[in-house]
């Protein structure tokens, strides 16, 4: 198999070497464009801020069956994009054949990100080879590759729990208001200031249907930019203990040395709101609400130590889905493989004989009785040899295909298997 | 042995034979009833004994599924739990048509009886809500409820005429579901006092993954309190029309009687409470336990140790 992969991750460089090397999709096309042909006959590349990787197949004819060399293929990546001496060869990976399919199914199940289970991957080679495809540098090999890795992909989001579980302080936020309520869109959530991961968390919830959306913020002007892009109410910051009553969910965020919530403002917003469940996530450092409040019947107020205790659980719980992710590609390589070899001459000529004298064969014992006894080796004789001329010319003519391209010859092997439904057979026998 | 069959049967199956089957068969009409009764005894015994077993498959199910995640139990758990309640189902009719008399005469037909309304119910919860993962905490009350039943029940033949009364069968029916409701009422209050000191203590083990949210398990528990008082409701009334007609000894300072009357006033104050004052989340569902304890304490203590007209074994 004639496939090879470069490319770099978080293993093997830190983030400010990757994103050096990530491109924009007009970078991709330029450099795709620039691979096909020489030395690759089909590629595409994948660049995401956390990898960037490059996959391709060579032919067997140019170069004189020897695979490009690898050293010049990182050169062109980091020449392509890195100026100075930041990237060096060391930084990237090179595998080749199965180790390099291998690779692929694991970033495209997601056991090989950064954050295990990441369900993003699989997008992003979508588009690194629709752009590869648009700039017509794919061909048989490829989209059969592509397809088992997209199988491999939906089938652990399917199969295994391993997407599952939150893993982001933000995600981890909204799954416990789930835990509580049961329908967002009848819940109302406040934000308390307009920090980064507060903001992220807020976006969740209106993802997830929240009915409304009050903002308080120190400075105004950011709560305004933060309601114009989410939607939702501004609240006056001085005001925002009168909105304890009607909110359901609160959010806080605030730098600031004392507490923004005491028990006594959450005692007096719990009569206010008849004592209706009062979920609150404090995720500053140091703390904006007194941790006594937690002790009010109905309130659950959750800071960042309970939150990271979730996503811990929920990353141990990723890993262990691991293994059954690794049967899974083990399986699609199986299947990868199979059809591979299926292309490949020699096996297609076995399956075609098989296949005649399968039927030869079938035929034969059918009408064997009517024949005397004396008359019957003659018959075994007479139909093997009319089925050995019917096979001789097409088995040489497949055997003659060496000045052919392999994108050709994959053509005509598959039209021959799809001809005697050899497809069928082989998969039948497994 | 000859069985008595219901005469509406005994109807249909005589006309059936006069129509259908020709005038020489006919002769074996008490012949096969004979062997019909027979039979039914064997399967009805069959079945005393499976039940339990059959139960405690479903709940094993429930459990694989609940805390282990196992897919074959997944798969397999609710198909179990319709094949049991058919079963069941079947068994209770047997039983009706075999001993002449709906299975309510003793403490353990009605366990028999308050075990089939309590899986059903939850099979009804199962489809209906999204609550798909508590089926272990409920059905392991039915499983104790039949292995009761089936260890103590006895066949009886023989029973009180005024047991046989149709105005009891309402009674009885609309109490034992009354009875099966606050049940399923009690479960989900205590899940939700599970749930709300898991999330309140920050631990996020299996509780905290697999049971459904507070506020539908606070839904669900008030909302079979309200299916619970209503039926209760009803049976009271039905009693109060039938009983005194019915019992010479009528007395409404009967044990029972005071102890039903506290337990319907204490869900109807539970009820009103939340209507008006406005209780919610873990007040009202300390409530629900505490009233479950308190009518189960009732049906058990109160019929084995103090005696008056409302007992009958």
């Amino acid at each position: 198999m004639n496939l090879l992969a470069v490319g770099i991750n978080h293993r093997t460089a830190p983030l400010d070497v990757r994103e050096k090397l990530w491109m924009s999709n007009d970078e991709i096309r330029k450099a795709v464009a620039a691979l096909k042909g020489n030395p690759f006959s089909e590629c595409f590349i994948v660049s995401t801020c956390n990898r960037t990787e490059l996959y391709g197949t060579y032919d067997d004819k140019g170069n004189a069956g020897a695979p490009p060399d690898t050293n010049s293929l990182k050169d062109f990546l980091i020449n392509l994009k890195a100026r100075g001496d930041a990237v060096t060869r060391e930084h990237l990976y090179t595998m080749s054949a199965t180790g390099a399919v291998n690779h692929l199914f694991k970033v495209a199940s997601g056991i090989d990100s950064m954050v295990i289970g990441d369900i993003q991957i699989l997008g992003q080679i979508k588009d690194g080879f629709n752009i590869a495809y648009e700039e017509k540098a794919t061909g048989n090999f490829l989209h059969r590759l592509l397809q088992s890795t997209y199988h491999v992909g939906k089938r652990t989001r399917t199969e295994t729990t391993i997407t599952e579980g939150a893993v982001s302080v933000s995600y981890a936020a909204v799954e416990l208001a789930h835990r509580i309520f049961s329908d967002l869109s009848k819940k109302s959530a406040l934000l308390i200031g307009a920090g980064e991961t507060g903001e992220l968390t807020a976006k969740h919830l209106v993802g997830r249907g929240i009915g409304n959306l009050f903002v308080a913020n120190r400075t105004r002007s950011k709560a305004e930019e933060l309601v114009a892009a989410l939607g939702g109410k501004i609240v006056e910051f001085d005001a925002l203990q009168q909105m304890l009553g009607q909110v359901d969910i609160v959010v806080s965020s605030i730098t600031t040395q004392k507490f923004v919530l005491t028990r006594g403002d959450i005692q007096r917003a719990m009569k206010e709101r008849s004592h209706k469940p009062l979920f609150i996530i404090d995720i500053s450092v140091p703390r904006n609400v007194d941790p006594e409040v937690n002790k009010i019947e109905n309130v659950f107020l959750h800071d960042m130590d309970g939150i990271s205790s979730i996503i811990d659980q929920n990353m141990q719980k990723r890993k262990s889905e691991i293994p059954r992710v690794n049967e899974i590609i083990l399986e699609e390589l199986t299947e990868f493989y199979n059809w591979f070899n299926s292309l490949q001459v020699n096996p297609t000529i076995h399956d075609l004989r098989t296949h005649f004298e399968q039927v030869r064969h079938e035929e034969v014992e059918k009408h064997i009785n009517r024949f005397s006894q004396e008359d019957r080796e003659l018959v075994e004789l007479v139909t093997k040899r009319i089925v050995n001329k019917l096979l001789h010319l097409p088995t040489t003519n497949l055997k003659n295909g060496s000045e052919e391209s392999e994108e050709e010859k994959h053509k005509k092997l598959s039209i021959v298997r799809s001809l005697f439904g050899l497809h069928k057979e082989r998969s039948k026998k497994e | 042995m000859v069985v008595a069959i219901p005469r509406s049967i005994r109807v249909v199956a005589s006309l059936l034979f006069t129509l259908i089957i020709p005038q020489g068969l006919r002769k074996f009409n008490n012949c096969i009833e004979f062997n019909f009764g027979n039979l039914m005894k064997t399967v009805i015994d069959l079945i005393t004994i499976a039940l339990p077993v059959l139960y405690f498959s479903t709940v094993w199910a429930y459990a694989k599924a609940f805390f282990k995640d196992s897919i074959v139990a997944k798969r397999t758990k609710t198909p179990l739990l319709l094949g049991t309640l058919v079963i069941h189902m079947a068994y209770l009719l047997m039983r009706t048509i075999l001993f002449n008399h709906p299975p309510i005469t003793t403490m353990f037909e009605i366990m028999s009886i308050v075990s089939f309304s309590i899986a059903a119910a939850y099979a009804v919860i199962e489809f209906r809500t999204k609550a798909k993962n508590t089926g272990y905490f409920i059905l392991i009350l039915a499983f104790l409820f039949q292995t009761f039943s089936s260890l103590f029940i006895e066949d009886l033949f023989e029973v009180k005429p005024i047991l046989r009364s149709n105005l009891l069968g309402f009674h009885v029916s609309s109490a034992l579901l009354g009875l099966a409701a606050i049940t399923i009422s009690a479960v989900y209050a205590f899940l939700y006092l599970m749930l709300y000191h898991h999330i309140k203590s920050s631990s996020f083990g299996v509780i905290y993954t697999k049971l459904p949210n507070l506020e539908m398990l606070e839904r669900m528990s008030i909302l079979s309190i309200v299916i619970g008082f209503i039926l209760f409701t009803i049976a009271i009334a039905v009693g109060l029309i039938w009983l005194p007609r019915a019992f010479e000894n009528f007395s409404y300072f009967d044990p029972k009687l005071v102890g039903t009357a506290f337990i319907w006033a204490m869900y109807g104050v539970g009820l009103g409470a939340k209507k008006t004052i406005g209780w919610r989340g873990r007040k009202i569902m300390i409530l629900s336990i505490i009233a479950f304890a308190v009518s189960f304490f009732s049906l058990t203590i109160v019929n084995v140790y103090f005696s008056g007209f409302h007992k009958f074994y």
